[in-house]
């Protein structure tokens, strides 16, 4: 599916209880930051499931990426419940099987292994950002 | 602890549940609190309640936060661990408001990538705190850290 809009909202799950949702976390600032600063928001999660407002309504507007770490796909779920399905969902343990080599074991701080599957994972959500905004 | 009414239990164990919010360093600063003291400083004390899967009700989530006293740790003022929390029925035994703990500390974190050295020091700092607080709730003598 392709929306020609100028912004797509992020929405990760930054799950705590796995390594994945701070792959996710930090994959999600990769994008905002470096990769597509402006072509991209992020909503946060917490305050989109506690029943902010702003963040529900975006995302009923404005398309949106969930970057979920694990199958329970927190992130898309919560999403859907509350505003609309997004365009597309990134699922860091998915990701992570095309790169065996790189393994996620830190909840905290992310070595130079960890960065790499970051890395890898906020390319295949910039990608799916210039899908969306019809750009490559 | 800030905004508390920390009753000693005997409870065996105290979830631990933060905002982690994502736009801004001080939902990192609730972040790494909150692994400091269930991965270093009270791991057998301690469960962590992941947010996004309470909400969706997945278990464990659903039935520890009913089961545990809990501590919440609030990244802004918007305190979405303590609206999510009490919706879902946790018995509230502590709250740490991080904006508070950095006029109270002096110490300001970075950015919500990189905390820095100060946000790190805030985190340890406060983290040390809960520790504290979750020795009273688990009726244990309070450790060095």
């Amino acid at each position: 599916m392709t929306l020609a809009t100028g912004k797509v909202g992020i929405i990760c799950c930054s799950g705590e209880d796995l390594p994945e949702g701070t792959i996710s976390r930090i994959a999600t600032r990769l994008v905002l930051e470096k990769l597509r600063p402006d072509e991209t928001v992020t909503l946060c999660l917490p305050l989109f499931l506690a029943g902010g407002e702003d963040e529900r309504a975006f995302a009923r507007v404005f398309p949106t990426i969930a970057v979920d770490g694990c199958s329970k796909k927190c992130a898309e779920m919560g999403t859907r419940k509350f505003s609309g399905k997004p365009v597309a969902t990134i699922v860091v343990s998915e990701v992570m099987k095309k790169y065996p080599q790189l393994k996620a074991r830190s909840r905290e701080k992310l070595n130079t292994e960890e960065m790499e599957l970051a890395m890898k994972v906020a390319e295949e959500i910039a990608a799916k950002v210039d899908q969306v905004l019809c750009k490559k | 602890m800030q905004e508390v009414n920390v009753q000693s239990t005997q409870a065996d164990k105290v979830a631990i549940i933060s905002c982690a919010g994502m736009d801004k360093a001080l939902g990192s600063v609730a972040r790494a609190c909150a692994l400091k003291v269930v991965e270093r400083l009270r791991p057998n004390e301690t469960v962590l309640i992941c947010i996004p899967p309470l909400v969706a009700g997945v278990k464990p989530y659903s039935e520890l936060i009913k089961k545990h006293p809990a501590i919440l740790i609030d990244g802004c003022a918007e305190r979405c661990a303590t609206k999510i929390a009490a919706k879902n029925g946790a018995k509230i035994k502590g709250r740490i408001f991080i904006p508070q703990s950095v006029q109270i500390h002096n110490l300001k974190p970075n950015t919500a990538s990189d905390i820095g050295p100060e946000g790190e020091k805030l985190a340890d700092k406060i983290a040390e705190e809960i520790a504290l607080q979750i020795d009273k709730l688990v009726g244990k003598r309070a450790k060095n850290g």
